[in-house]
């Protein structure tokens, strides 16, 4: 049988810290978001692929002193070859878009306010309760 | 504080750091359950699906849901399709009475809450989440901060393999979860039924081209694949 740890805990709210010693020196952003594509590559018997990346650029300027980072936010793939195997195409090349990782197991911590997974039917409910429960009790 | 019901079959928390919850929000999900449960027989839903009451004859909100999953049945080209469980919407109806009672929470003026239900997240204001790792329950597979996010995971988990590919009836292969972000959390956990059923081969490139959701795909062989947007910890 499935068990299941469902819990939401309140968190106590931090004092933020007025004082900007920073504000002093004038400090300027500038986000800009762009689509970049690569050109259309031939893939073998496949066909044709074009990939897409939507890139934030964020420059922060403090000062003299300017920061420059970039954030890939969407990948797609406008252009794929029409081919009746052609899923099988595009996996092998959609995996290298994204990030890999190898699968990890971590224990349940008390830094974790919310559990999410699969479909929880009513046998779950008992277990959810209990732990959110318990979790209450800590607040 | 926090309160959690036992409405819609499952265990739903909805959580305030400040402010009390609204009982509303519960009045909610039960007129949700009354309205769309396949197991009330005389529910809107039972009475569509046995024959008794014409589509336009349905209440505002029925037509409405019944509509984005067909809308949602053409986005997933088939994998989401309500009409292969004989027209049981559950697999949206959750995640949009979930979207109906933040926008009821908004309303009360709660800044920072979250609702789980059964496992399907949406919260406002920063929260940390967990995401239940898809081979061992007790144990979590990912940890992430999540913003003014929908969070929704579909899975085979112990108690057997309950999502199956419409087309050929088969449990997807290669697969053991995907955990969907984004606005909405009845598109997200569509989306996640759906790519869940795609399976491990066709699963990645759908995931990579949804616009304004992002996804974690937990494949058999445990790689774990992320767009780039999707949340970390």
């Amino acid at each position: 049988m499935r068990t299941k740890i469902t819990a939401a805990i309140g968190v106590v709210a931090l004092a933020l810290p007025v004082a900007n010693a920073a504000a002093a020196a004038k400090k300027k952003v500038v986000t800009i978001t762009r689509t970049v594509k690569g050109p259309q590559a031939v893939a073998d018997q496949w066909g044709y692929v074009e990939v897409a990346l939507v890139v934030k650029k964020t420059t922060t300027t403090v000062g003299t002193h300017k920061t420059v980072k970039r954030t890939i936010t969407k990948v797609t793939a406008p252009i794929y070859p029409n081919h009746t195997d052609r899923s099988v195409f595009i996996n092998e090349q959609a995996i290298p878009l994204l990030t890999q990782e190898v699968l990890t197991t971590t224990k349940f911590n008390p830094n974790i306010e919310l559990v999410g997974g699969a479909t929880a039917t009513s046998y779950a409910f008992a277990q959810s309760l209990q732990a959110a429960l318990i979790q209450a009790k800590r607040i | 504080m926090h309160r959690v019901e036992h409405v819609m079959g499952m265990g739903i928390v909805v959580a305030a750091r400040h402010g009390d919850v609204p009982d509303d929000v519960f009045d909610w999900f039960r007129h949700v359950d009354e309205t769309f449960s396949t197991y009330r027989e005389g529910s809107e839903i039972s009475r569509i699906r046995r024959g008794e009451l014409a589509l336009g004859d349905a209440s505002e909100e029925v037509q409405r849901v019944l509509g984005r999953c067909a809308e949602l049945r053409e986005e997933t080209s088939g994998f989401f399709d309500i009409d292969a469980v004989d027209g049981d919407p559950s697999g949206y109806v959750k995640g949009w009475s979930v979207d109906e009672a933040a926008a009821i929470l908004d309303g009360a003026g709660l800044q920072e809450y979250a609702i789980n239900a059964g496992g399907d997240i949406r919260v406002r204001g920063t929260w940390r989440i967990g995401i239940q790792h898809p081979l061992e329950p007790q144990s979590l597979a990912k940890e992430l901060e999540g913003t003014d996010v929908a969070v929704a995971t579909s899975g085979a988990y112990e108690r057997g393999e309950h999502v199956r590919d419409p087309h050929s009836s088969h449990p997807p292969a290669g697969i053991l979860s995907v955990t969907i972000t984004g606005p909405e959390l009845g598109t997200a956990d569509a989306y996640a039924t759906a790519a869940f059923a795609m399976g491990g081969r066709r699963a990645p490139n759908w995931i990579a081209q949804l616009d304004g959701y992002d996804a974690m795909t937990i494949l058999a062989d445990g790689r774990v694949l992320s767009t780039p947007g999707f949340p970390s910890a």
